[in-house]
């Protein structure tokens, strides 16, 4: 296993991830999940790059990252919830009342 | 593995420290206390604000340095963007108070989400590493998203903070992912370490230069650069007006700060890779910032593609890698705070009995109100950057810029952009003084809607007649550059 | 804030107070209160003159506040104060603020007392400014401002077509001095990098410059005569000189005291003061000087033909000016910097003086200003009268009044200048002189002697109220005075290093020395002239008419001022306007506003496309942005 693999199965992630985001046209959550993999492949490259070159730095990135990606589920979901509560759907089409 | 703590001298960090325990102070009262209370929350918060301001000043004395391990720098230029940011936090705060009164959103957690997203802003411009900007940058980011969706009972202001929220999150996920690359590059996130790094290599690699053009794109999101900006709109219209005046100013101060960091700290190698795509943005935004402008009808869309068009003069300024344009761009900013504060402020005042946020609505606002008129038109022209008001200085420094860093088609396409933007800051003013009224505009102005708008009045004139000092103190903050 | 600063700035102060408060004020508050700032700025001047002119003080440089300073880009106001700038001070402040006085009088019963009051005193702020820069670019700043109060204050009564008519023509015909004026400043600039006073003389002193320099198509010309060129097309626009003399008679549309103030005493004159202080420049540059000469001569002795002529009180004073700046202007011209100065403030006082006794008749006629009209009204207005053949005396050069020292100092220095363009310009003098008395006396003597030409007017002329007498008598008390008072000017060096003069220039030390019959020969003529205007207009009334029968062609001429007027119509009004109708129809209204609407249209769409974009769909915002991620990485990686 040399640093390519680790960083191809990142970019594959990665590019998941942001696929996920604008391919999906039906539920947020999905989305909220695609960010969650874009975080991951991140996280990948982090500890891989760390690893070969041997500093430990990539892995303390790597816990930061961990958190926040914590803290950004967390207030996603909370302002999900809000935006429910109005629109009655979670449907990525329906959140299309500011527009022009 | 022996680890061993770096030097840390917390001296330098006493502003953030002292904001982060007032937000905690204030999570605490706003918990366990009344609703009678709340006022007294507001009136903390700010005066934390202010205290901050004291210790900063206080901190002035200290010399220069960075400490904990280099991730966290305390320059001049630190120190500037933090006065503009302690500013462009205070000034919003202190005219929303009456508008959250009445849209039942004065809770405590208002105030504290507004600092903890001022306390993220300033680890942005105190950044030394990538690990401290990315921390910054989310710490301030997430604080916005939620307060964009704070009207929690508005469908406009929870689709505002989920739209935000996602492409957000997407522009951090890209910034984080060029972020791993540039570490990956060079083996460090230390600012001055990938500098060194790219200095001592043979060759660029493509790696290093993907990684900084996905940063670039990421902090390039938080500004709205187009065709990053599609958030912008969407989120000012849809976020409650006190939010939308905050996050016009405040995230643009710490993200413009950011650039200066990444660009000519960690990057300043790299500027044939990044200047020409920065004029690239630069001339997208302003296209996009004056003709967006053009067919809006709600003033507070229309005052965000006005910022988008601010910004594209910016980025101008920042691509010159001139102390000139360097210096411009913190003169710029400085102005556009008290220009944009200014008209919000002015939006804020007229929001009320009914009176929407529709541009129509002001028809006739200068028979009723001449004062009020007379400020708004007297953004609008610093807006448009007419003399003798400020933003005609601002952006006479950027196309100073421009011009002598060889950019001359840039610079005309500015101007000409300029003179299309012109257009529909008239039309306001047009509006404001020739059509007929058809609301009493009978508001009464309190007295922190008066304060606020002195300031930003007196601002906007006295810094158009003598620039003079503003401008030496925005050469003197990016001296430490380059 | 320093007194001299106050100097200039009082009178800003009051116009402004008057400007923005003036209903709340109501008419009498506001002109006191314009009055009370230009009393503190006469009395500083004064201060300032004895300090400065009178005892032995050095001249005062003042950085007052420095506009824009971020490294090379540098911009500055200050103050000089030497002794050109100390006299002109007093002329300026101290006639503005008795023509201020006299106004509260003149205007009693027009409504609009206090823009009035304000544009008055905004004219005298700009002034002052203009007189007391360290600079050019403050000479500019004063000099535009003049001409916008000029403009303002002719158009006072806005509702008169002539009036607005005229401030037209003055804007216009000062636009093509200025535009002149501008291009020698920008001349200046790109000779010397400053504009200011102090370092443009002395690299002007020292040849530290181009001798040469590129201007349009010319190719390379000489520098300094091409600057002071310009400059001097500039000083012919403001001060109503020869080919661009023809709006100042047309500018006493205007209220009687703002042709006093602005048309006689200062404002014209700032073309005189600009070329005195710049004389650094003028004297290194023997072309520009020989063309000031000459102009200033054709001047002195054509607006003096037609002001033979005219019928029109207030008009035969204004030609009067015109030919009274000709005498300055060739003064200079003839290195005699401090004669034309003397002359400058002697002018000031007379000049004044005869337009406000003019006034006075008008007023006392109830705006009557057809001299034809008048007759015999020595009876009825005798003060009025006494002044004004006070100052007519001291126009004419009558012996030991103002004029006798200034006017005689200049045609002396002519003489004695000893050069082919000043033998031409004092030979004109002369036969300017005649012409001079002839008809200062022919206006005296059908306004005031002879019989009333209407007696309903005759019977209800009256005496003008105190304010107004006030200021007449100290003005007449000035003209009787200041050329005694004052010929210290002419002597050699008195102005110091304000005015400096090169090696071989010295027709003014010479003109001390002129024979006898070179000094009196001025007084003969104006016995002459007296003699004349005696002869038509009190022995034999009716010869004129016969004369001007005779000599119709002649008198046409004259009383259509050489048809200048009439010159500029066929060769630039038509065709400005046949071009503009021409350029209206096809250009402007097809191409012009074709391209404009095209543009905005344009603009329109695009803003209507890219409103359709922001669909209002996050998935569209995330695609645009992955469309900007995708061409950025593959152009800059």
């Amino acid at each position: 296993m040399s640093l390519h693999h680790f960083l191809i199965l990142g970019a594959i992630l990665f590019t998941t991830g942001v696929f996920g985001i604008f391919l999906n046209r039906r539920n947020v959550i999905i989305i909220l999940m695609s960010i969650e993999l874009i975080l991951l492949s991140v996280n990948i490259n982090f500890v891989a790059f760390s690893h070969y070159n041997n500093d430990v730095t990539g892995q303390i990135f790597t816990f930061f990252v961990l958190a926040v990606a914590a803290a950004e589920a967390a207030i996603g979901l909370a302002i999900l919830v809000a935006f429910f509560r109005n629109r009655a759907t979670i449907d990525v089409e329906r959140i299309d009342t500011l527009k022009g | 593995m022996a680890v061993q703590l770096p030097e840390m001298n917390l001296v330098l960090l006493s502003p953030e420290i002292l904001l982060s325990l007032v937000a905690m102070g204030l999570l605490l009262m706003s918990a366990w206390s009344g609703k009678e209370s709340r006022g007294l929350i507001g009136t903390m918060a700010l005066s934390g604000i202010v205290l901050a301001a004291v210790v900063l000043a206080g901190l002035s004395s200290a010399t220069p340095s960075a400490t904990m391990g280099g991730h966290f720098i305390d320059d001049r230029l630190a120190r500037a963007m933090k006065w503009l940011l302690l500013i462009a936090t205070a000034l919003p705060l202190l005219m929303s108070r009456e508008y959250l009164n009445q849209h039942g959103l004065d809770s405590g957690e208002y105030y504290v989400l507004t600092i903890t997203s001022l306390i993220g802003a300033m680890a942005m411009v105190s950044a030394g590493s990538f690990l401290l900007l990315y921390l910054g940058l989310e710490l301030m980011s997430l604080s916005i998203y939620v307060l964009a969706a704070y009207q929690r009972d508005q469908l406009q202001s929870t689709e505002a903070g989920l739209k935000y929220f996602i492409l957000g999150s997407l522009a951090s996920g890209i910034l984080l992912y060029g972020t791993s690359l540039v570490y990956g590059a060079t083996g460090t996130t230390l600012f001055t370490a990938v500098a060194n790094a790219i200095k001592t290599a043979e060759h660029v690699s493509p790696v290093l230069v993907l990684g900084a053009v996905l940063v670039i794109i990421g902090i390039s999101f938080k500004v709205a650069a187009a065709p990053f900006h599609m958030w912008a709109p969407d989120v000012y219209e849809g976020a409650p007006t006190s939010v939308t005046a905050f996050i016009a100013v405040m995230p643009k101060v710490a993200a413009f700060t950011a650039f200066f960091r990444v660009l000519l700290e960690a990057f300043s190698a790299l500027h044939v890779h990044w200047a020409p795509m920065l004029q690239l943005l630069a001339v997208l935004t302003l296209a996009v910032g004056s003709l967006g402008a053009i067919a809006q009808s709600n003033i507070k869309r229309l005052l965000a593609y006005s910022s988008i068009g601010h910004v594209g003069f910016l980025l101008i300024g920042l691509t010159t890698g001139s102390q000139l344009g360097h210096q411009s761009v913190v003169f710029y900013l400085a102005n556009y705070i008290f220009m944009s504060v200014g008209a919000f402020c002015l939006v804020l005042v007229l929001n009320r009995q009914g009176i929407g946020d529709q541009i129509s609505d002001y028809a006739g606002l200068a028979k009723k109100r001449p004062l009020l008129a007379f400020l708004m038109s007297m953004f609008m022209f610093s807006m448009a950057g007419i003399p003798p008001l400020a933003g005609f200085i601002a952006k006479l420094y950027v196309l100073m810029a421009a011009v002598k860093a060889g950019l001359l088609t840039l610079a005309v396409i500015s101007v000409i952009f300029a003179a299309i933007g012109a257009f529909y800051y008239l039309r306001i003013v047009k509006i404001i003084y020739f059509d007929v009224a058809e609301q009493p505009f009978d508001m009464e102005v309190s007295l922190s809607h008066q304060i606020v708008l002195a300031i930003s009045a007196l601002i906007v004139l006295v810094v158009g007649i003598f620039p003079g000092k503003l401008l030496d103190w925005s050469l003197a903050s990016v001296q430490s550059l380059l | 804030m320093s007194k001299y600063l106050l100097i200039v700035l009082a009178p800003l102060f009051g116009s402004m107070i008057a400007g923005f408060f003036g209903r709340l004020l109501g008419n009498r508050l506001a002109s006191l209160v314009t009055i009370a700032g230009m009393s503190v700025s006469a009395l500083l001047a004064i201060i300032t003159f004895f300090e400065i002119a009178v005892g032995n003080g050095d001249p005062v440089r003042q950085e007052v506040w420095s506009w824009i300073v971020s490294g090379e880009f540098r911009v500055s106001f200050g103050l000089l104060i030497d002794r050109l700038t100390a006299v002109m001070l007093i002329v300026v402040s101290g006639i503005s603020t008795l023509i201020h006085i006299y106004s509260m009088g003149y205007m009693a019963e027009d409504p609009d007392q206090p823009r009035f009051f304000s544009y008055l005193s905004l004219f005298t702020f700009a002034m002052l400014m203009l007189v007391t820069g360290d600079s050019f670019l403050q000479l500019f700043f004063g000099w535009e401002g003049v001409g916008l109060a000029s403009y303002l204050l002719i158009g006072f009564w806005f509702k008169k077509e002539s009036a607005c008519n005229a401030a037209i023509k003055a804007f216009l015909v000062n636009r093509v001095g200025d535009f002149g004026f501008a291009l020698g400043i920008f001349t200046i600039y790109q000779v010397f990098h400053t504009l200011d006073y102090a370092t443009v003389f002395r690299m002007a002193g020292t040849g530290q410059y181009p001798q040469t320099v590129d201007f349009l198509f010319w190719g390379p010309v000489h520098t300094m005569t091409l600057i002071c060129l310009l400059l001097f097309i500039g000083a012919m626009g403001k001060s109503a000189q020869f080919i661009l003399h023809t709006w100042l008679p047309d500018a006493m549309e205007g209220p009687t005291p703002v042709s006093a103030l602005i048309h006689a005493a200062t404002m014209v004159t700032a073309g005189v003061f600009m070329v005195c202080r710049a004389s650094p420049l003028f004297e290194l540059s023997e072309t520009a000087l020989t063309v000031v000469t000459v102009i200033g001569a054709i001047t002195a002795f054509f607006a003096a033909t037609v002001g033979l002529v005219q019928n029109d009180i207030k008009r035969v004073i204004a030609y009067s000016t015109c030919s009274q700046l000709g005498y300055m202007f060739f003064a200079a011209g003839v290195s005699a910097y401090s004669a034309a100065i003397f002359h400058l403030m002697t002018h000031a006082f007379f000049k004044a003086l005869l337009f406000l006794s003019a006034g006075a008749v008008i007023h006392s006629m109830h705006h009557e200003q057809d001299m034809r009209k008048m007759g015999g009204l020595r009876k009825k207005i005798p003060i009025t009268y006494t002044v004004m053949m006070i100052g007519t005396l001291a126009l004419t050069g009558f012996p030991f009044l103002a004029g006798f020292y200034s006017k005689d100092a200049i045609l002396e220095a002519a003489y004695a200048a000893h050069s082919t363009a000043g033998t031409f310009a004092w030979t004109l003098g002369m036969i300017g002189a005649v012409l001079t008395t002839f008809y200062s006396f022919r206006l005296i003597f059908m306004t005031f002697h002879g019989r009333p030409a209407d007696h309903h007017s005759y019977d209800h002329a009256h005496e003008s109220p105190w304010v107004m007498l006030g200021p007449l008598m100290v003005l007449a008390v000035g003209a009787l005075f200041a050329g005694m008072l004052g010929e210290s000017m002419t002597h050699l060096g008195w102005f110091k290093s304000a005015i400096f003069l090169a090696p071989g220039h010295d027709a003014m030390e010479h003109a001390h020395h002129v024979s006898a019959w070179v000094k009196w020969s001025p007084f003969l003529m104006f016995l002459i002239g007296l003699g004349m205007a005696w002869l038509l207009y009190v022995r034999m009334p009716e010869l004129p008419g016969i004369i001007a029968g005779h000599y119709r062609a002649t008198h046409r001429f004259l009383l259509n001022a050489w048809y200048f007027d009439r010159l500029y119509d066929r060769l630039f009004v038509q065709p400005a306007k046949l071009i503009g109708e021409g350029l209206w129809l096809t250009g402007d209204a097809k191409i012009v506003d074709g391209c404009v609407n095209g543009v905005a249209n344009l603009c329109q769409r695009w803003a209507e496309q890219l409103r359709s974009l922001q669909t209002g769909y996050v998935y569209h915002y995330a695609f645009a942005m992955l469309i900007g991620v995708l061409v950025l990485m593959s152009l800059y990686t």
